[in-house]
């Protein structure tokens, strides 16, 4: 195992982890197309910035791909305000005109060096390595892991400090502005905090995988817990997971190393809507039979309690005039009983059902309780 | 009786449209008010201007003789239950926590001082038991509940809620009240959005009537007329339910 590989896999962890943080507050605020425009829309910032310092890596990048990503939402927010045009609408015309402007601008004066449409879209990862970090001779890494660890960490202070008025701002806006907090401020430092991360990310795994890290980790974290604070930590845990699972997909099968890891980040969605705790569609369906269940046993302990001591009941209480009375299938009907029998709220007197004390009890709280 | 909240002119305009227009207002301590309109009167507007949330387009707002960012942390706000995510993670001491927010001010997290007080107003709905719920989890009377404790624990001088009674149970609806009805006696100053005409007479002491202008407002037994009604209602008749909105 050479440098390169834990070099290559050491960022797109980072890379993950960025995308992951304020990718939280995205999906929270139901913003998450916000992402993908924001990612597209900073194309125009990059290429000017990388016209005044040919250099992909520079710093003067991430703030002219930052500032384009600002100027995208707010153009946003203000096409949406005029209320001609509803807020999807704005968001497509929006980051499709920059994005447009992006690539032609790559296309007239960009074509001989090293920023073409392919690497925009799907980055290269595997070319993260070569482009390295020299100071006074010296080796320091590749560029990619310092440009992704700083917008990371600034994200991670940026959230750890306001935690507290992120979550107001997201849960209940109108109560942070009235409290006296800033919720415009507030939402512009956040998607800097996004555009930022896009740029960062993006020279590494291309526009279309940091819409994936930022949306899928936080939507996948989502299913599993009811915690914010919880949701930020399992949306690191999973980016960073499909990152390394990712990476080594990528590695036996020959393929792209961004493709892999979106995939991953679906594979990881995809488990989780079936299997999450709560919300999961295992559990649902588990649920629901077990509630099937209860409702029959319920539905038999009344009508029982209906017709115990009537001249009626020497037929209403025998298991196979069940069918007829409340519409069971005879297979079902015998299921029912088994349980009841089980749980000791009826017992059989030759073919013949009686309630037990706790099963005449169930009925009556099952009645007041409609 | 001290004014509390005191709005002069106050004109509120969406383009060209006026949605209220050249409202004065005076509410003095110690007074449950009920603001009642037609759906579309600018009630919910009345509301957020007074907070700050809307910029008017002419008039005079001040509580507690100041203006309301200076006095922000003294008003408590009940927003309508339908203006959040229910679905937002995070569970039900959490969000009475945030009531507290203001005081903290940035930065500061709230610590077990403030859990201890979160508690209390919990208590004071009967929903100290579901303190660790998750929101998601709880009906819309417990919901309302919920805001309820996040205005309380604020121990605000003035409040406005917005339809605090609606969709919840009448077991909710008369514990609110009977809140409502403490605040008031100690001489806080509660404003609601009401819509249910019925029990305007029973449940406060002031009216402000409202449909884009005032009406009328004062004392119920004063200003709570049929005329006053017919007026406000547009001349349908008096007493019916206003559609939910």
């Amino acid at each position: 195992m050479s440098a390169f590989h834990w070099e290559i896999q050491l960022v797109s962890m980072v890379v993950a982890t960025a995308c992951a943080l304020p990718g939280t507050f995205l999906v929270l605020r139901k913003m998450a197309m916000m992402s993908d425009a924001i990612s597209h829309a900073i194309l125009p910032g990059i290429v000017i910035g990388f016209f005044l310092t040919e250099n992909l890596s520079s710093p003067l990048l991430i703030l002219g791909g930052a500032v384009a990503g600002l100027l995208t939402v707010a153009l946003v927010e203000w096409i949406r305000k005029t209320d001609r045009v509803r807020e999807d609408a704005a968001i497509g015309l929006v980051f499709s005109t920059l994005f447009a402007l992006g690539v032609l601008m790559i296309a007239q004066f960009a074509n001989d060096v090293h920023l073409d449409i392919d690497a925009v879209l799907l980055g290269e990862l595997a070319f993260v390595p070569f482009d390295r970090l020299m100071l006074f001779g010296r080796d320091l890494g590749p560029q990619a892991l310092y440009a992704t660890g700083i917008v990371g960490l600034l994200c991670a202070g940026f959230i750890l400090l306001f935690y507290k008025e992120l979550k107001l701002a997201t849960f209940d806006s109108a109560l942070c502005a009235t409290l006296g907090f800033l919720p415009g401020v507030l939402h512009y430092s956040l998607m800097g905090l996004v555009s930022m991360t896009a740029v960062a990310a993006f020279d590494a795994v291309g526009s279309i995988l940091v819409i994936a890290l930022m949306v899928g980790p936080p939507a996948s974290a989502y299913l599993m817990t009811h915690q914010l604070s919880k949701m930020i930590l399992y949306s690191i845990i999973l980016a960073i997971l499909a990152a390394i699972s990712g990476y080594w997909a990528a590695y036996l099968l020959d393929a792209s190393i961004a493709g892999c890891m979106a995939t991953m980040v679906g594979v990881e969605f995809a488990v989780l809507f079936c299997v999450a705790p709560h919300q999961g569609l295992l559990v649902a369906w588990k649920r629901r039979r077990h509630q099937r269940w209860a409702f029959a046993i319920k539905m038999l302990v009344i009508h029982l309690l209906q017709h115990e001591d009537t001249p009626e009941s020497e037929q209403e209480c025998r298991v196979d005039h069940l069918q007829d009375h409340l519409a069971w299938e005879q297979p079902f009907a015998e299921g029912v009983v088994a349980r009841a029998l089980s749980r000791k709220l009826i017992r059989s007197v030759g073919e013949y059902l009686e309630l037990t004390p706790s099963g005449r009890n169930l009925a009556h709280q099952a009645m007041v309780h409609v | 009786m001290s004014t509390v909240i005191e709005v002069r002119d106050l004109t509120v305009a969406y383009r060209e449209n006026p949605v209220l227009w050249d409202i004065d207002l005076d509410v003095g301590s110690g007074t449950l008010m009920a603001i009642v309109g037609p759906n579309g009167a600018g009630k919910t507007t009345l509301i957020k201007t007074i907070l700050g949330l809307i910029k008017p387009a002419a008039g005079q707002i001040r509580i507690l003789g100041q203006p309301y960012h200076k006095v922000a942390t003294s008003v408590g706000y009940v927003p309508q239950r339908g203006s959040v995510d229910w679905d937002f993670p995070t569970s039900v001491l959490d969000v009475v926590l945030m009531g507290l927010y203001g005081r903290l001010g940035w930065i500061r997290r709230p610590g077990s001082m403030q859990r201890k007080e979160a508690l209390a107003a919990l208590e004071k709905v009967d929903m100290v038991d579901y303190s660790h719920q998750q929101i998601s989890q709880l009906s819309g009377g417990q919901q309302q509940r919920v805001f309820l404790a996040r205005a309380l624990v604020q121990k605000a001088q003035v409040y406005f809620m917005d339809e605090p009674l609606q969709g919840v149970d009448a077991t909710t609806e008369h514990a609110i009240i009977d809140l409502l009805q403490v605040l008031r006696s100690s001489g806080k100053t509660v404003v609601v959005v009401h819509h249910d005409l019925q029990t305007v007479s029973s449940y406060f002491d002031e009216v402000f009537l409202l449909n884009i202008r005032r009406i009328s407002s004062g004392p119920v037994s004063e200003v709570f007329t049929d005329q006053n009604l017919k007026l406000t209602y547009g001349g349908r008749v008096a007493i019916i339910k206003e559609p939910t909105s």
